[in-house]
């Protein structure tokens, strides 16, 4: 299986992955046939090598696409842009060659395309998918009305004809750019517009003189015109720049805190309410409201996101329908936001409530008695021992929920969409960081930005990991407390 | 020393115990059910909706929370697309994910609870570190990995239910791995000395100790992990792209639906609840080992 594999890379010229390969295997083999030395590698070894591939290198190849250009329009090597912009400049000028055109065919009437071309002074080339080649008068047989050469059969017109999307797909290579057919009887000889010079490394227009320079994987004209394609170059820092960090970055990154607060907030008040209602022993039927609540949290997020979104509507809507309004829920910036958190809090409060009770549960009773004992009344009780000693059981899972649902695409994505639109903007107003680093990559009208999209993520894992590193001191805080 | 507080409580109560009447009730337990039912309605009213727009003829805008008239129009609909292969989707990528994950946490938890070596703690830390990094910031990243492999292997590559669970795979170490080491090290000890004493190899260990007697942490990180499969959508809709017979449930049904609210809302709803059948099966069975599981790895720190 390695070895074809290996031949797979190899022959893809994928060297990058086939030296990968190669060392994995070596380090296995090592491995697993090695000494007592290498016990814990092998339990070590599978987990670790989708780790890598999956993980460790993704997370690289992020950081290394931040800072290219990467994305549609410059997705090639620098060598294919130039092999491509010079071809896609091959058109006809208007003191272009024409010929009379023969098509001939190889052989049999089935056989490989060929062009008999004769210009305006009777010399006749015949042009082949290899380039064109002069043809001496001598070696014109003639077929009918129609002329050939030695070993090519000339087409009829019904034969050209069955034959048309083939030719009018040929083209002859010529020194100064292609020959291809107008009609079935005449040709005419395209120039290329755009040569590359290799030794100044730059483009010039043969027509206007125009010289194109390199700048940032594309050429660029001293007047700023741009030849496409481009190609992936390195550019630095500067898709960090290009993210506006004061302006569409910013505005997306606060509703991102607002939304992930407040998600964590809103679902932790219900939760704890619920959580403290139901705490009471004489109350019947406990199991039966429990089971009820705990179904929005067990059923799949993505479906729930939709059921929503089809409630919401804003004409057909059963929200709407029912209450006798017509709020656009979903269609102005604010009600779209407040939905999103109302969606959110639904989803979650359940597994609030759940913690909540298995936290308070948690809590020895005596510490609370012993506080009514000293004249506490109920709720000081509450907020004086029982809210914080729940605060540190829950705490981590507090933060954990808002690390969540700092990255909470299915929610924001399957409900709105990051809808509605802000005007001069690619992110929506109810795009939170994640939907919106979408939308650059995969989403949009202006093409894929792989280089951007990467360099938004790298800033959200630089956030996500302060507050990461922000909230182990905090918890560390909580434990010497206890 | 236990009779004490049961005494206590029970004089607590006796206080407002007394008062038996109506409204005393109300103000102890009756409010209670109020807010319970208000919550409830609140909860089950979109699972409600989504039942009767499976069941109901008319679309999103003339459904009534009671159908009219009932029918199988919906499914009707919903089977012209390859809703069952979606499911079977899903469930491979679920299955063969959470097998897996369990199957290499196992080995790297079993490494860091039971062998000694150099670089255990700095492991243990990194792979907490690793964690940090959602995979969903790297989806470009992986987006274009998996082209590249499609482009040599194109039945696991992009575009395809098995390079998802390649994906998945990757982050399968992590939390997980610390959850399970932590589960293993309350396995005693001595139970791995006696059997060396008793000539067993460490692999022997492993599978015929460690493994068996930690069955129920293995079995809840198993379904834990499929049932996050479900649902996952972002990771799966950029990996499977427009291969719709590839499509997980969540991928293939949300497009479903996305391509057009009004005239895919009633087949996106008997979808979506067949869909949540296994999850909610799951959920309901795992409810109580995720609420203790969780606050007691809460309460420990």
């Amino acid at each position: 299986m390695a070895i074809f594999g290996l031949s797979v890379m190899v022959s893809h010229h994928d060297w990058a992955f086939a030296v990968f390969t190669v060392v994995s295997l070596v380090v296995i083999d090592a491995t697993y046939l090695g000494g007592r030395r290498w016990i814990p590698a092998k339990y070590l070894i599978p987990g670790t090598i989708f780790l890598a591939i999956f993980v460790l290198y993704p997370v690289a190849y992020t950081v290394y696409n931040s800072l290219t250009n990467y994305g549609t329009g410059n997705n090639l090597s620098k060598s294919q842009a130039i092999e491509l912009i010079q071809r896609n400049s091959i058109g006809a000028s208007s003191n272009a060659v024409k010929y009379k055109l023969q098509v001939l065919a190889k052989g049999s009437p089935t056989g490989e395309l060929a062009f008999l071309l004769t210009d305006a002074q009777g010399n006749v080339l015949l042009g082949t998918k290899q380039g064109t080649t002069p043809v001496a008068a001598g070696q014109i047989v003639k077929q009918g009305i129609r002329s050939t050469i030695e070993g090519y059969t000339a087409l009829n017109l019904g034969q050209a004809t069955s034959r048309q999307t083939e030719i009018q797909a040929f083209k002859v290579p010529s020194p100064a750019g292609e020959i291809s057919n107008d009609s079935l009887t005449s040709a005419f000889a395209k120039t290329q517009g755009i040569t590359y010079d290799a030794a100044s490394n730059t483009m010039t227009d043969t027509a206007t003189k125009t010289v194109y320079h390199e700048q940032d994987g594309s050429f660029v004209s001293d007047s700023g015109q741009r030849l496409l394609p481009g190609w992936r170059a390195f550019i630095g820092t500067r898709n960090y720049g290009r993210l506006q960090l004061t302006g569409t970055f910013l505005r997306v990154f606060l509703w991102t805190l607002v939304f992930a607060i407040g998600s964590v907030l809103l679902t932790f008040a219900l939760g704890l309410f619920l959580a403290i209602v139901f705490s009471s022993e004489r109350m019947k039927g406990k199991r039966w409201y429990r089971l009820a609540m705990v179904i929005p949290y067990a059923l799949p997020s993505f479906m729930t996101a939709l059921v929503w979104r089809g409630m919401f509507n804003q004409t057909f809507g059963v929200l709407n329908r029912y209450l006798g309004t017509s709020i656009p829920w979903l269609n102005q910036p604010n009600w779209a936001r407040a939905s999103i958190l109302l969606v959110n809090l639904w989803l979650g409060f359940p597994y609030m409530f759940l913690v909540c009770t298995g936290a308070l549960q948690g809590i020895p009773s005596d510490l609370k008695e012993a506080a009514v004992v000293d004249g506490a009344t109920g709720f000081t009780a509450f907020r004086r021992i029982t809210f914080p000693l729940l605060l540190i059981a829950v705490a981590p899972l507090l933060i954990a929920s808002f690390a969540f649902n700092f990255n909470n695409f299915n929610i924001v994505y399957l409900l709105t969409e990051g809808r509605p639109a802000v005007q001069g903007s690619d992110a929506g107003s109810t795009d939170i960081l994640i939907s919106y680093m979408y939308k650059i990559a995969f989403g949009g009208g202006r093409g894929a930005d792989y280089g951007l999209a990467s360099a938004l993520g790298v800033i959200i894992f630089l956030i996500v990991a302060a507050i990461s590193a922000f909230s182990f001191r905090y918890t560390k805080m909580f434990e010497e407390v206890r | 020393m236990t009779a004490t507080p049961a005494t206590d409580r029970s004089r607590f109560q006796g206080r407002s115990g007394t008062q038996r009447t109506a409204k005393g009730w109300f103000v102890d337990t009756g409010w209670r059910h109020v807010v319970a039912l208000v919550v409830c309605v609140f909860a089950l009213f979109p699972v409600l909706w989504v039942i009767s727009a499976a069941f109901s003829t008319g679309g999103l805008e003339s459904q009534k929370l009671i159908p009219e008239s009932v029918s199988l129009n919906n499914y009707r609909t919903l089977v012209k697309r390859p809703f069952w292969r979606w499911m079977l989707n899903s469930l491979i990528v679920g299955g063969v994910t959470a097998i897996l994950t369990v199957f290499l946490c196992a080995c790297a938890a079993y490494a860091f609870s039971r062998l000694r070596f150099t670089g255990r703690r700095g492991g243990m830390l990194f792979l907490l570190l690793v964690q940090m990094f959602p995979n969903l910031l790297a989806s470009v990243a992986l987006f274009l990995l998996m082209q590249r492999v499609k482009g040599m292997f194109p039945s696991i590559g992009l575009g395809t239910y098995w390079g998802l669970i390649l994906v998945y795979l990757g982050g399968a170490l992590g939390v997980n791995t610390w959850l399970m080491k932590g589960f293993f090290d309350t396995i005693p000890r001595e139970l791995d000395e006696s059997a060396v004493v008793d000539g067993a190899t460490h692999a022997q260990i492993f599978f015929k100790i460690i493994l068996p007697l930690a069955a129920p942490v293995l079995a809840v990180i198993g379904l834990l992990s499929f049932v996050a499969s479900q649902s996952e959508f972002m990771i799966a809709d950029i990996i499977i792209q427009n291969n719709e017979k590839q499509r997980t449930a969540a991928v293939g049904l949300s497009r479903f639906v996305l391509a057009g609210f009004d005239n895919n809302w009633g087949a996106f709803a008997v979808g979506a609840l067949i869909a949540a059948i296994p999850v909610l099966v799951l959920w309901l069975f795992l409810q109580r080992f995720v609420v203790s599981g969780l606050t007691a790895g809460a309460v420990k720190g």
